[in-house]
């Protein structure tokens, strides 16, 4: 897809702790918590007019699954699918450690490297067909992998993303303070759920590293935040 | 552009005669109140299939059945199922003890447990916010409570489809083509996990 094909005028990406300055919305919004976080989110706005052009577009967002989010795509009449990614991965992980720990000495208790991991895990997850997704919402959480794991991770995600779909997702750069969940909440805005923690932050990227991770994909665009958090774009 | 209306919502519904009601009861008609069911935080799609009542049909924790359920009678699960559920003028319950290995398609759908399997419901699915759902739903209301699982694909259908079209097989995730929407299941992944 061509950035230039749909000029949009963007303004830097803002960060909202105050709730208030935004109007209650009828159903799902007005279910949002007065105190909770709001980020003003400019890669979220441009992902949904890069998909725009897609009638019944299939979106799959790999973190948990949320009424707002769900309702909001369906209300779109976009397909939805979820698979929370990272907890499936810290599920796996815990899976393989017990198998490693019940197995008799000398029978398939191996070490595995982080890549055989994310080569064995993907075995069973993100099973999509190849080309079947036209936007894919990873959020923050390649920031919580391995850093062995995200080039098969991301491999898999360019597999999956039809030519012209895009790929959103949010890069600290600095580890995060907290562990938080994302939702949507309308076209630009999405809520920062706190959330027990279910995996530590793994690593800062780069921006070079980043490039190299998407270096399959056409283009990308990336929006900085006030938090400085990077809200970035790629376009297979 | 941002105001897309919602014209061209897709629906695989195939319009087909309704079930036929013909199975016997899994269980003989039981009294007793069900346990209570925690209420929807999200209020965009209220949850809109009735408790469990009286009359309705139960498979409890610690029971485990296999095969085929269909019927017109409400049915309530909190053991262990495996096969197919179809009840498709009724409503399912899966309680908090449920596991469920099976295509479930009724009237309307509550999961508080564990259900792997594609969900279709006539009027409407509730995921509680312990369930976890491995599969896709297909429903014209959706309710999820917050801490709820799903792993597959939400389809939204129009209210008036009949509920007795059969449900699609189930097969690797994600195969339907674009018009066509076949839910699909997800093939599962890992065992434990600690809640958020």
């Amino acid at each position: 897809m061509n950035w230039t094909a749909k000029i949009r005028a963007s303004a830097p990406a803002t960060f909202s702790v105050s709730p208030s300055s935004k109007a209650a919305k009828p159903g799902p919004v007005a279910a949002v918590a007065p105190a909770a976080n709001h980020r003003v989110s400019n890669s979220l706005k441009e992902f949904l007019w890069l998909i725009s052009d897609v009638p019944h577009a299939r979106v799959l967002d790999l973190g948990p699954v949320w009424q707002s989010t769900v309702s909001f795509f369906v209300d779109k009449g976009y397909r939805i699918s979820t698979e929370d990614l990272l907890r499936t991965w810290k599920e796996y992980l815990n899976a393989e450690e017990e198998r490693m720990r019940t197995a008799p000495i000398g029978e398939d208790g191996e070490k595995l490297s982080p890549s055989m991991l994310a080569d064995k895990f993907l075995e069973a997850a993100l099973q999509y067909p190849e080309h079947s997704l036209h936007g894919i919402l990873l959020w923050d959480l390649l920031d919580y992998f391995d850093p062995g794991v995200t080039p098969r991770l991301m491999e898999r995600v360019c597999h999956m993303l039809h030519p012209g779909g895009v790929a959103l997702a949010l890069f600290h750069s600095r580890p995060a303070e907290r562990f938080q969940r994302y939702r949507i909440i309308d076209s630009q805005t999405v809520e920062l759920v706190a959330a027990p923690t279910l995996a530590v932050h793994a690593h800062v990227f780069q921006n070079r590293e980043i490039l190299e991770l998407f270096g399959k994909f056409r283009s990308s665009k990336t929006f900085v935040g006030r938090d400085q958090v990077r809200e970035a774009l790629f376009v297979r | 552009m941002w105001n897309k209306t919602t014209q061209g919502k897709p629906s695989s519904a195939v319009p087909q005669p309704a079930a036929a009601a013909t199975v016997t009861p899994v269980t003989a008609p039981a009294a007793p109140v069900p346990p209570a069911v925690s209420a929807p935080t999200a209020p965009a799609t209220e949850r809109s299939v009735a408790p469990v009542a009286t009359g309705t049909s139960r498979i409890n924790a610690g029971l485990k059945i296999q095969g085929e359920i269909s019927g017109s009678s409400d049915l309530y699960i909190d053991g262990e199922m495996q096969g197919k559920i179809r009840l498709a003028n009724a409503q399912v319950e899966i309680g908090p003890n449920g596991r469920i290995q099976a295509d479930i398609e009724a009237r309307g759908i509550v999961i508080e447990g564990s259900v792997q399997g594609n969900l279709k419901a006539g009027e409407s699915v509730h995921l509680g916010p312990a369930s976890r759902v491995q599969g896709s739903v297909l429903t014209p209301r959706i309710g999820i409570d917050d801490g709820a699982r799903l792993r597959g694909k939400v389809e939204m259908t129009r209210a008036d489809s009949p509920p007795s079209a059969s449900l699609p097989q189930s097969h690797s995730p994600a195969g339907s083509s674009a018009s066509t929407a076949a839910p699909e299941i997800l093939r599962p992944v890992a065992a434990s996990a600690k809640d958020e």
